[in-house]
């Protein structure tokens, strides 16, 4: 190999690669990027998230080679390989590679020169993004961002490029090139790209199981291309201190140089194969040559004077061909040649087990696997499909306009009469068969796994819905676009470049919550299916956003044909078109067709503007808020001593009008003089009466004040009254968010904690908070909870209610308490609620149900729904008997759940009425690991107790005894229904959730933890949940549950709640051992223990019936804790159907020996087990029973 | 009536490619000859409405092809210097594909016609055969096949025997004499045989101006008596450049056998009278720029001819 030859083939790519709009615009698009990451808009998940706290850095090493583990597989990955895979393959299309060839060159010297100057131009690029970097980051940095940033290290940003970026280019660039060149293909180049987005991007990057064992995520690790899983899993995940990430240099360890060996070798072993290929294919060239030989003589067989007839004989006619024709002759040439490309037999498969993947492993509430109904399944890969099918468009688009160029036809065709609208179109057409295909194979996709389900029906008619009717538009703008592109560009690199970069922004903006029905052109994140309703609150913004893309379509439609260049432009009329006269001119040819969505475009702006998030509302909201915080924020309030309300629904027109009384009462020690109550941004109509009479409070931004003609005295009392009406949900969503509350056709939510239907008494402090406008986080003293502590939500005080609801006579409705009266008159259905045990927050939920009656409870259910309604009924009914027997008997007469439309995805138990999202335990399906609905019917119904009963207090660890409480309640009755692996199931699950969500730097002892850190929500389900279950398992079932009951008795009523430090005062009292009980409830509560086994020299002896197994235990965590070690024989679980359920009992041929052992942080001790059975694994904590880090860490095969 | 003027057409550079180029093409064979990077495929394809020109106007028969190419490309049979097809396409397939976008119809049906038209270009045999595998001739016969489709009233061809064999090149021939009989054939070719066979006139072109308009008898006339033939040693060869008008000079048996072009009657020493080929008044054209008798073309846009 001559070096100077290799490098003559080296500069003149390395050359020519920067004059491409492909690294121009990837360059523009890294330097935007760079801008808006120092903003902080990417960082390590660690660090104190309190005011003041330390944070991860953006600056770090860790932070950049996150960061570049992202970009390269979403920015490069396309780019390396469209300049990689297309450069072997341009040169034969301008045939320049003969002339090469007949040239001294070898194929090595031409393979390899190419392959570095690749190589070499993305390295470079790379270095110009950690400029852009550390240029936004350093030089003129973000004022904002100040916490994120630290010192200046030339070597954060440029160790990344080298262990990340570099082997990411050679692995990329390397098979990229092979596939070009094997393939002679160009879509076939964009495979890599592809297949890795999609195995990264919706499987390896976050797919991480409880049961996952240990290998294999070690081999997914490795598998990893972009290497962002190996971070996550060996770095992140753990959680080292925001210290140490903001400091440290990222250590790298033998998995990532596996890791990073794979990519290089294969990569380096790809370009020797091209080599060879081009070396190949040389030597074929003879063979062709031979036989186009062979076919010349054949041609000598027919003598020029045997020319038959005249041509004028054949009578031919010449014409225009009509537009039809000419788009299906075209459509039928173009995929004639789609149909000989490689692409599609590999792309499809890949989007049918991506399909798969996702549909398989959708996840609902508690990472509980989703029960797929059609309509969730095709709205659930909504996304990924319109991706995939957008970026294949674009990639067969361009390809396919290319044709005529490559291959040589252009002169010939575009000499031809056919009109070049019909062209376009037939190639539209022809490429528009690709996406059906993909379509075809991601319906085959959900077909499979809903069918695989065995519970829900397959129906095509919301397949036909969403990806028919609803992104089709999307795909006809996409197509339209690209061509267009194409031809403003002329060329493919400029047409991938621009459509790729749109394609990044709209994902950015996506991704970062800046997309609104003006912009969302793909419709990203906006389906939110319901099987009860299809798409009611944001209908007529999805129609026009979708008339805008169909306008689009039109109009790059008419700018593709309009500017197609057929005929080789003149530059000198080209500069004369640019006078502004001619452009003016240009321009208002094309202002018909942008008319059209140029008009539903500024309509969405508007409708969003003055929608549910849009600007009007935001600054309504943060008026309330900013003009009321300092005054109302601590302000006294009065309980309310009765509620009575009369609420009509008008669900076609999403109507509501309320008329209602509220009694207040003073519970202070001294006068009140004022009060405020919240009201709705959609009231209309509103009148107020005080005691009676008619009444004006001071609006103070949708607060208003009452001010009673005396001040209340202590224990006395006032009514307020109101009537209102409106629409509600009263405008869009921005672009398809949940909506928590709605008055729809397909049900009714409304609760008390919004000023929906009855006004919230006081001041709501998270109204109108924002990032940028938040309350300064408050500092609770560890005492806060001494005195009387108001509730974190509802009322302070129990009060009566009396709910009217008045609707179409087809809909039922419920609210807390009992039916008192339901008649219908008139076609309209009125229902009396009647709360038979005082309350102190309401709620009402409507629809059109069917009804399942358990012994002591209802479930109301969409007919569709009925999957999972008999084990629901079962577990209310279970969970109402055994939470009355452990906690405290159960005040009302009734309780029932409730399903309403998944326009969110949460459930609440309000008192006897309890309300679930369709896609919250009726569409949840169970697994070996996951009793789903049993789960979460039990969770729900004991917010019953641990929320309404019992409402715990407002500061710092509050939701422990709502949410934790709830957690700890699941598994008392999984361990007393399903027995105790289905305990031991759902403890390891949480467990596993909060190992992955755990962040020890942000996370603070449970005392402290107020709900405002990132990663609390884990720590106030999973940990409390399990610290709850483990104080219990302490004290011992009959001693908890007498403290339990005490707590109740004693917390349940009154205008004092309790925190988490009156629960562990409660329950002292019941600890046989109080200073073990202290220590205890310190390392849990106060400090943050999280123990942490490993097991080492795990060996056995012995024969027969004498066997000891010794080993190391170490608690490589924090805390000292108590646990077992068993070596263990036999799987201990065995499957039992009992008419049609799965049970699991334990195996009599499981055996196993235990032993104990105590371990401080850090502590190792060796420990035997003695047993009479020859044991096949050593288990730490066999029974589930500490709350611990890494639990496969602590099991040994012997 | 084919109908350019003051063509001229400019690229970036700038390179003048065509310098107000005037011509009046009437039906029947024409031929256009230059030598390489004359402007010939520029104009080609400037005339098929595949290039916007600078400045000028072309006619067809009273048409403005240059505002209104789709109105030519349903009269035009275009065969490009440089072209290729659907590699996956059968040659039937594909030219049955052009024949649909060129709006011809047959009364034996497209299909019929298909396999009549790769019979008159000999392909009969590779019909089926996808055409990334036909060799270069055969490319350049289906390239033909499609030019001669329909009823084009101006059928452009550029360089079209290049890659065909004697045979081939007949055959072909034989086609384009057949068509020219009643519409305008334009013949771009630098092959001076080709014009002399079939040409009844034709124009040359150089650095983007007409050299001459004419016919193969006019201009052999122009020189005819002129011609001289004879040998010269290697060493004597370059003197004879500088002092006589040499046309050609080939090395046979290690003397040079030259033509040698003398007005003025006058042959060097040793050299005979030779009879007179459209070679030689092309050559002459070339080295003088000019043929006696013949005018050289005005400036730009002032016309040109004998």
């Amino acid at each position: 190999m001559g070096a100077r030859r290799l490098f003559a083939c080296f500069g003149v790519e390395f050359l020519h690669s920067f004059r491409r709009p492909l690294f121009i615009a990837l360059m523009f698009f890294l330097a935007l990027t760079a801008f808006g990451l120092s903003s902080g808009k990417m960082q390590i998940g660690s660090g104190d998230s309190s005011v003041g706290g330390t944070k991860a850095w953006i600056t770090s090493e860790f932070a950049q080679t996150q960061t570049t583990t992202y970009l390269t597989l979403l920015y490069y990955a396309f780019f390396i390989a469209a300049s990689a895979g297309l450069t072997l393959l341009r040169d034969r299309e301008v045939k320049v590679d003969v002339i090469l060839h007949a040239t001294p060159v070898t194929p090595g010297e031409y393979v390899w020169g190419r392959f570095l100057a690749v190589v070499g131009g993305f390295v470079v690029v790379m270095v110009f993004q950690a400029a852009a970097m550390a240029f936004f980051n350093h030089v003129v940095p973000n004022a904002a961002a100040t916490e994120i940033r630290g010192p200046f290290a030339p070597a954060n940003y440029l160790m990344p490029i080298f262990m990340i970026g570099l082997p990411f280019i050679v692995f990329y660039a390397g098979v990229s090139m092979y596939l070009g060149e094997r393939t002679r293909s160009a879509v076939m180049v964009f495979v890599l790209p592809v297949a890795t987005m999609i195995l990264c991007g919706f499987w390896l990057w976050t797919w991480a199981p409880s049961w996952l064992s240990l290998g294999l995520n070690r081999a997914l690790q490795v598998l990893d291309p972009s290497g962002y899983r190996w971070l996550n899993e060996t770095h992140l995940k753990v959680d080292r201190g925001v210290d140490f990430y903001n400091s440290a240099h990222v250590p790298y360890d033998g998995l990532f140089w596996l890791n990073r060996f794979w990519l290089m070798a294969v990569g380096l072993g790809a370009v020797a194969l091209t080599q060879l290929s081009v070396a190949r294919s040389l030597r074929g060239r003879a063979k062709v040559k031979a036989q186009h030989a062979s076919a010349a003589t054949e041609t000598v067989a027919t003598a020029p004077g045997e020319a038959a007839a005249a041509l004028r004989s054949l009578g031919m006619t010449s014409g225009v061909p009509t537009f039809l024709t000419a788009m299906l002759a075209t459509a039928s040439a173009e995929s004639r040649e789609l149909r000989r490309q490689a692409g599609l037999y590999i792309f499809i498969p890949l989007i049918l087990m991506q399909g798969l993947v996702n549909t398989f492993t959708a996840m609902g509430a508690f990472d509980t696997p989703i029960l797929l109904t059609s309509g969730l399944a095709a709205a659930g890969v909504a996304n990924q499909t319109s991706l995939m099918v957008c970026l294949l468009l674009m990639f067969y688009t361009v390809e396919s306009l290319e044709r005529e160029r490559a291959s040589g036809i252009a002169p010939i065709l575009y000499a031809t009469p056919l009109r070049t609208a019909a062209f376009l179109a037939g190639k539209a057409l022809a490429n528009a068969a690709v996406a059906g295909l993909i379509l075809a194979t991601s319906l085959l996709a959900c077909f499979i796994a809903v069918l695989a389900q065995r519970q829900a029906p397959f129906s095509l008619a919301p397949f036909l819905m969403v990806w028919g009717l609803l992104l089709t538009p999307t795909f006809l703008a996409w197509i339209a676009f690209v061509t267009a592109t194409f031809a403003v560009t002329g060329n493919r690199y400029g047409a991938y470049a621009v459509s790729l970069g749109i394609l990044i922004l709209t994902g950015f903006k996506s991704l970062t919550g800046h997309l609104n029905w003006a912009g969302n052109w793909p419709l990203w994140n906006a389906i939110r299916w319901s099987d009860l309703g299809f798409l009611e609150t944001d209908r007529l913004a999805l129609v026009l956003n979708r008339v805008m893309v169909l306008g689009l379509a039109v109009f790059f439609a008419a700018l593709a044909v309009r500017l197609f260049a057929r005929r080789g432009p003149d530059a000198v009329r080209t500069l004369h078109g640019l006078s502004p006269r001619r452009l003016s001119a240009s321009c208002a040819r094309m202002l018909p067709y942008a008319i059209v969505p140029a008009a539903a475009c500024i309509a969405l702006v508007v409708m969003v503007n003055q929608g549910l998030d849009g600007g009007v509302a935001r600054k309504a909201q943060k008026d309330y808020w900013a003009k009321n915080l300092k005054t109302w924020f601590d302000a006294p309030a009065p309980d309310i001593a009765r509620l009575d309300v009369n609420v009509k629904l008008d669900p076609r027109r999403h109507g509501l009008a309320s008329q209602g009384t509220m009694t207040l009462v003073n519970p202070l020690d001294e006068p009140l003089a004022r009060f405020p109550v919240t009201g709705g941004l959609h009231w209309e109509h509103l009148a107020w009466t005080l005691n009676g009479q008619p009444y004006k409070p001071e609006d103070s931004q949708h607060l208003y004040v009452f001010t009673p003609p005396q001040p209340l005295a202590p224990g006395d009392s006032v009514v307020i009254g109101w009537t209102f009406d409106g629409r509600f949900p009263g405008g869009v969503t921005r672009s398809g968010e949940a909506t928590d509350e709605f008055v729809l056709p397909s049900g009714i939510v409304l609760t008390g904690f919004s000023p929906s239907f009855i006004p919230v008494l006081g001041f709501m402090e998270k109204v109108g908070e924002t990032e940028k406008n938040t309350t300064e986080a408050r500092r609770y003293p560890r005492d806060y909870y001494l005195g009387v502590t108001r509730g974190g939500y509802g009322a302070t005080a129990w009060f009566p209610a009396r709910i009217a609801v008045t609707g179409p006579e087809g809909y039922a409705f419920n609210a807390p308490g009992v039916c008192t009266s339901n008649t219908v008159t008139g076609g309209q259905r009125t229902q009396v609620w009647e709360t038979d045990h005082p309350v102190k927050i309401v709620n009402i939920v409507g629809g059109r149900w069917e009804k399942k009656q358990g012994e002591a409870s209802t479930i109301y259910y969409h007919k569709g729904h009925a999957y999972n309604v008999d084990e629901m009924s079962a577990t209310l009914d279970a969970a109402r008997r055994w939470y009355s027997e452990w906690f405290l008997p159960y005040p009302w007469r009734e309780l029932r759940i409730s399903e309403f439309p998944g326009l969110a995805n949460y459930a609440q138990g309000f008192g006897t009425n309890i309300t679930f999202s369709e896609s919250i335990g009726f569409l949840t399906r169970d697994t070996a690991e996951s009793d789903a609905a049993f789960l979460v019917t039990a969770h729900e119904t004991a917010h019953q107790w641990w929320g309404n009963i019992l409402t715990p207090a407002n500061g710092p660890n509050g939701d422990f005894l709502s949410e934790g409480a709830a957690h700890f309640s699941t598994m008392l009755l999984f361990e007393q229904v399903k027995g105790p692996r289905g305990r031991m199931e759902f403890a390891k699950g949480i467990e596993n959730r909060y190992n992955n969500a755990r962040r020890p730097d942000d996370e603070r002892p449970m005392y402290d933890v107020d709900g405002k850190g990132r990663y609390d929500t884990s720590v106030l389900y999973d940990r409390g949940g399990w610290v709850f279950w483990m104080l219990y398992d302490f004290l011992g079932r009959d001693q908890a549950q007498a403290g339990y009951r005490d707590f109740f008795q004693k917390w349940s009523t009154g205008r004092d709640h309790p925190a988490l430090q009156d629960f562990v005062a409660a329950m002292r009292p019941y600890a046989a051992d109080p200073v073990a009980y202290d220590a205890f409830t310190r390392q849990w509560f106060e400090e943050k223990a999280m123990p942490q086994y490993r097991l080492s020299g795990a060996r056995k002896s012995g024969a027969g019936s004498a066997w000891e197994v010794t080993a190391t235990v170490t608690n490589t965590g924090t805390g000292t804790m108590p646990v077992e070690v068993a070596a263990t024989a036999g799987e201990r679980w065995r499957k039992v159907k009992e008419t049609g359920a799965t049970t699991y009992e334990q195996d009599p041929a499981y055996r196993d020996a235990r032993t104990n052992v105590v371990l401080a942080a850090g502590e190792s001790r060796e420990v035997s087990v003695r047993c009479e059975f020859e044991p096949e694994q050593l288990v730490v904590d066999p029974d589930v029973r500490v709350l611990q880090l890494k639990r496969k860490l602590a099991v040994a095969r012997l | 009536m084919l109908s350019i003027q003051g063509l001229t057409k400019i690229y970036p550079g700038p390179v003048s490619a065509l310098n107000g180029v005037d011509l009046e093409v009437p039906a029947g064979m024409f031929g256009l000859l230059g030598p390489n990077g004359a402007g010939k495929s520029t104009l080609m394809k400037i005339l098929a409405g595949l290039l916007q020109p600078t400045t000028g106007t072309v006619t067809l028969d009273g048409m403005d092809v240059l505002r209104d190419p789709e109105s030519l490309w349903p009269r035009l049979g275009y065969l490009p210097q440089e072209f290729g097809f659907y590699p996956h396409l059968s040659g039937e397939a594909m030219l049955d594909h052009l024949l649909v976008l060129k709006g011809v119809e047959a009364p034996g049906g497209r299909k019929a016609l298909v396999k009549e038209l790769l019979e008159r270009v000999n392909l009969t045999f590779a019909a089926k055969r996808a055409v990334k595998g036909y060799s270069g001739g055969m490319r350049q016969r289906l390239g033909i096949a499609q030019a001669i489709a329909g009823d084009p009233r101006l059928i452009i061809v550029d360089e079209p025997t290049a890659g065909l064999d004697p045979e081939e090149r007949l055959r072909f021939y034989h086609l384009l004499s057949e068509l020219a009989t009643d519409r305008i054939v334009l013949l771009s070719t630098h092959i001076v045989e080709d014009v002399a066979v079939l040409c009844p006139r034709f124009a040359v072109i150089r650095g983007g101006r007409l050299l001459a308009l004419t016919t193969p008898t006019e201009a052999r006339a122009a020189i005819d008596g002129h011609i001289f033939e004879g040998t010269v040693d290697v060493a004597d060869l370059p003197r004879l450049r500088a002092e006589r008008t040499v046309t050609q000079a080939l090395l046979v048996e290690g003397r040079n056998r030259a033509r040698v072009y003398e007005p003025a009657g006058a042959p060097p020493s040793g050299f005979t009278p030779a009879p007179v080929t459209l070679e030689d008044a092309y050559l002459v054209l070339m080295r003088l720029g000019t043929l006696p008798g013949h005018e050289l073309q005005a400036p730009a846009g002032q016309g040109s001819g004998l």
